[in-house]
């Protein structure tokens, strides 16, 4: 996981702890969702993750008029046989980068949906599996920007992470200026694991132990999210599997076999400023910014196990 | 050493007192080695150490005593376990009177609890329960004291109050739990105990039948109080003391010193006949219980039919057949503590006993005498019979001399040449065996025949059955009357055939028998058969055949079920409780660690924000390169093992990390007030 993020770094520079965030996710199990406005490096940093887990990697760049089969694939008539055939879409890779994912209609976003939930494509009655491990990093612009439309909540809630990059700080911009001249960055970026030795890292991250307390804590924290007032909807049960799936993921960065409060604050926001809905009416980025300000402040209400 | 505590010393010698008491209530014992103890016992309570300063003397005394014991073994006047358990005694007896320290202590102990088995070899009374239990409730306070005053450091006192309370509690747990182990536990035939005392009838077991019966040989105690069989009789006699023979099997043979049979076994069959049957039979459904030891059938006098005979062993009930010997005994072939069968007798005042299908050595034997026969044996009874033809008649004559010029003692003759002479003669004073081998060979020198019977004298109502115990044990005579076939007579005075109790206690011992018979039975002869027959009844309807026939259900009835959920329920329970428990009890470990972990960082004022967690100061502090961070990580981290990680902390290590910090405390205040003094400002504290 070290040399994962240490790879990411070379082409994120200055977001160490946004990297880790991400690495977490992937070793989670879970899709990502990054989440800002363009051009800071959200579709560098899924494309160097797919080179540093030496993954086979596809990038879909969605737009207004993508339609499903261009994702999932298609029948193809092949005249010389006469018979039909699937023709696999770029969907079939391990990491697919869905880049500006809110560009396309909600019919191609449902789309991409079913195979980030069951892994499998369903086409024509016909079900593809899709190649393990199978990870989505979506990227989207803020919904206040204009040709958008905005994700469908269940499908918000089928990302593990949300996560924002916000631009660099001055004076990495500023080395980036001085540094960055013919090489790409992700040119830099080497392979340091494979597919199998992710799924055994996933492995171990769904081994590592939770505690009961834990557990209730995680609980409890969802309870608040419902029962706050300001909150519309609070997090769902899948929220809190995801959460306790992140946190496990956390743990393994101190090198624990357990979860703590700790990693579950740690994860909470991440995880669960996505899923909860607001009662105003306030929408883009400051409801996303509300939205993570409220659930930190659970984390400090809600008291954690002794 | 500090002086030991007095209540602990004390427990000691009472617990040694219940020890003796456990041996002592067999009523064995002889009396000087009571009275010894006895004194002892007073002494060592007042805490006079009498031989703490004559040990070795002491010692000496004990090897004089054990080659005494020994010599009264050897003569045969003594029992090898009465001795034994005396010797015991006086060695607890030393061990309490010499200077108290832990050797002594341990020994003492260590002779109770040679005493308490001394005891169950003895008797297995209720009051040897009573001294057991209390024995080992008196000793397991005064170890538990023991280990308390160890632990408390010299010249402090010991809080004997605050412990007593947590003590008895343990001690009341180990009771219960030794209770249900007792019931639970699968259990070992008694007859491995070892011997018990023989009532009068042969040396092998406490009631078992020899194949011999030697005059003046084993000791009787008439007063052995176990219960060996157990009967319901068919017509019921409704009568609280039945006082009846119950016969196991006669003799025929006497050389001078003991009675034999001329036949070995006979035939072998499910059901042997010895008497062809009358109208009105007296059938009996008997119980030999463990305490019994024998193989013979016992049944009422005179037995017609005996037979369907199941053995009870160790490993499940089978069916015995059962094998005709000599001298009209029946035997179960199979060995087992204990047998039920069924038995027909003609009923007591049967005017026609059916002649009994006997032999021809065996009818050539119920005229013979011992070969060297005392003359004076004959003339006696030529005196006493004055030519009286009749054998009934010539019967009722000698026994009416015999009780009258006679008395009955359960002392020992020692060995004598011609044992039957020496009573008849010299000592006029037997037991039941004496009278009643008197009376058969006094018969046979007139030309009666006649042949020796034992068997038990008695019967005690207890629940709609009748029970006879081991002391119940009797000898006494057939006669054989011309047309009648053989009739019983007894020579012995009748106040001593059975163990009968002063009428005056009868009330209060009418009570303490019924006490004492659930005891006896729920657990002196409370066995592996009495748990399987539990588990049994548990499962199984009780065998009524009328319902049998109506309803066929294989089903297992209601209340089987109810047990196992009840049985199954309490296990959850019992599971949920122990795993909880466990869970719990290092997690509060942790957490105890824990406030006092924020104890120590309050008091140092470590800056910290409100409701910030000792894991997140961590992370904050090492992430700033705060100087605690060194401490306080790996304290935060064992914490966090110790609390969510399921590896509790380590004896010792809460100590030890808790040093650690207060040290790195210490550095850190030491370090920052010149920095204060130089900054003259607070440092911040967030909130």
């Amino acid at each position: 996981m070290e040399r994962l993020a240490a790879q990411l770094g070379r082409a994120v520079q200055g977001k160490p702890s946004e990297v880790q965030r991400v690495v977490t996710c992937v070793v989670a199990g879970g899709h990502l969702l990054l989440e800002d406005m363009p051009g800071v490096g959200k579709t560098t940093l899924a494309e160097a993750l797919a080179r540093a887990c030496a993954l086979s990697f596809s990038r879909i760049q969605f737009t207004a008029d993508l339609l499903p089969a261009d994702i999932l694939g298609a029948q193809v008539f092949h005249s010389q046989t006469a018979t039909f055939s699937f023709r696999p879409g770029p969907l079939f890779r391990q990491l697919v980068l869905a880049d500006e994912l809110n560009r396309a209609p909600p019919r191609t976003q449902s789309a991409l949906l079913e195979g980030m939930a069951q892994g499998q494509v369903s086409l024509d009655g016909e079900t593809h599996p899709l190649p393990s491990p199978f990870t989505v990093v979506a990227t989207q612009n803020p919904v206040d920007f204009s040709g958008t439309y905005p994700l469908p909540d269940s499908q918000l809630d089928r990302f593990l992470v949300r996560l924002s990059l916000g631009h660099p700080a001055p004076d990495v911009e500023a080395r980036l200026l001085t540094t960055r001249g013919a090489a790409s960055p992700l040119a830099s970026v080497e392979a340091v694991t494979g597919p199998e030795e992710l799924a055994s890292l996933r492995a171990f991250a769904a081994e590592v132990k939770l505690d009961a307390a834990v557990a209730e804590y995680i609980v409890r924290l969802a309870r608040a999210t419902r029962e706050h007032g300001d909150l519309e909807r609070g997090a769902s049960t899948r929220a809190v599997l995801a959460l306790g799936s992140a946190a496990r993921a956390q743990a393994l960065w101190e090198g624990r076999d357990f979860v703590t409060p700790g990693d579950v604050r740690a994860m909470l926001v991440p995880c669960w400023a996505h899923r909860v809905l607001l009662r105003s009416a306030v929408q883009g980025v400051s409801a996303r910014d509300e939205a993570a300000h409220l659930v930190e402040e659970l984390s400090r209400k809600v008291a954690a196990p002794r | 050493m500090t002086r030991p505590l007095r209540l602990r010393l004390v427990l000691r010698d009472l617990a040694a007192g219940a020890a003796f008491g456990a041996m002592a209530v067999s009523g064995q014992l002889p009396v000087w080695a009571l009275a010894v103890f006895l004194l002892t016992l007073v002494l060592a309570l007042c805490n006079v150490r009498l031989v703490a300063r004559h040990a070795r003397l002491s010692a000496l005394l004990l090897l004089v005593a054990a080659v005494l014991l020994g010599l009264q073994l050897t003569s045969g006047a003594m029992n090898a376990v009465v001795a034994a358990c005396s010797f015991a005694g006086l060695i607890a007896a030393q061990r309490m009177l010499s200077a108290p320290d832990g050797a002594a202590d341990g020994q003492t102990h260590l002779t109770g609890l040679l005493m308490v088995a001394g005891g169950a070899a003895l008797s297995g009374d209720m009051t040897y329960a009573l001294c057991l239990i209390a024995f080992g409730v008196l000793a397991s306070l005064s170890l538990a004291l023991g280990v308390v005053e160890a632990a408390v450091p010299d010249g402090e006192p010991v809080p004997v109050r605050a412990v007593l309370g947590p003590l008895s509690g343990g001690v009341a747990f180990a009771v219960a739990g030794a209770v249900a182990f007792f019931v639970l536990f699968p259990r070992l035939n008694w007859a491995m105990v070892g011997p018990r005392s023989a009532p009068g009838l042969g040396a092998a077991s406490s009631a078992g039948f020899s194949n011999t019966v030697r005059l003046g040989g084993a000791g009787t105690i008439k007063s052995n109080p176990r219960v060996v069989l157990r009967a319901t009789l068919t017509p019921d006699p409704g009568r609280d003391a039945l006082d009846a023979y119950w016969v196991g099997r006669t003799y025929d043979t006497f050389d001078g010193q003991e009675w034999t049979n001329v036949i070995g076994a006979l035939q072998t069959e499910r059901q042997i006949t010895l008497r062809p049957a009358s109208d009105t039979l007296l059938h009996q459904r008997v119980e030999l219980l463990p305490a019994y030891g024998g193989r013979t059938l016992i049944a009422l006098e005179s037995p017609s039919r005996l037979g369907n005979a199941l053995a009870h062993t160790p490993t499940g009930t089978r069916n015995s057949t059962v094998q005709l010997q000599g001298g009209s005994e029946v035997r179960f072939t199979l060995t087992a503590p204990s047998y039920t069968y069924e038995a027909y007798s003609l009923p007591p005042d049967a005017k026609a006993v059916g002649s009994l299908a006997l032999r021809q050595p065996e009818k050539d034997q119920l005229l013979a005498l011992p070969e060297h026969l005392d003359p004076r044996v004959a003339q006696l009874a030529a005196r006493v019979l004055q030519g009286e033809k009749e054998p009934l008649a010539a019967a009722r004559k000698l026994i009416a001399y015999l009780q009258r010029d006679y008395a009955y003692t359960l002392e020992l003759a020692g060995n004598s040449e011609d044992p039957l002479a020496d009573f008849l003669f010299v000592r006029k004073a037997g037991h039941c065996e004496h009278f009643a081998t008197a009376l058969t060979v006094l018969l046979r020198t007139q030309g009666f025949s006649a042949r020796l019977a034992t068997g038990f004298f008695g019967g005690a109502r207890l629940d709609g059955a009748y029970i006879v115990r081991a002391g119940d044990a009797h000898a006494w005579t057939h006669v054989l009357v011309p047309g009648r076939g053989f009739v019983t007579v007894d020579a012995t005075p009748p106040s001593h055939r059975t163990s009968q109790a002063s009428a005056l206690l009868e009330k209060v011992l009418a009570l303490y028998e019924a006490v004492e018979a659930r005891w006896r039975n729920s657990v002196v002869d409370y066995s592996f058969r009495d748990q399987f027959e539990l588990a049994n009844a548990l499962v199984r309807p009780p065998r009524q055949p009328a319902q049998a026939s109506t309803r066929s259900s294989r089903l297992p009835p209601m209340r089987a079920w109810l047990t196992a959920a009840a049985v199954a329920f309490v296990v959850w329970r019992v599971g949920r409780f122990l795993a909880r428990r466990q869970k719990r009890a290092p997690r509060m470990e942790a957490t105890r660690f824990l406030d006092r972990v924020d104890a120590q960082l309050a008091r140092a004022r470590v800056p910290r924000f409100e409701g910030e967690s000792l894991e997140d100061l961590t992370t904050r502090f090492a992430r700033d390169g705060h100087p605690l961070a060194l401490a306080l990580v790996p304290l935060t981290r064992r914490y966090l093992e110790a609390r969510f990680g399921g590896r509790a902390l380590r004896e010792g290590e809460a100590e030890h990390l808790l040093n650690t910090l207060r040290r790195a405390l210490e550095a850190e205040a030491a370090r920052r007030v010149p920095k204060a003094a130089e900054q003259a400002g607070p440092t911040a504290r967030a909130s």
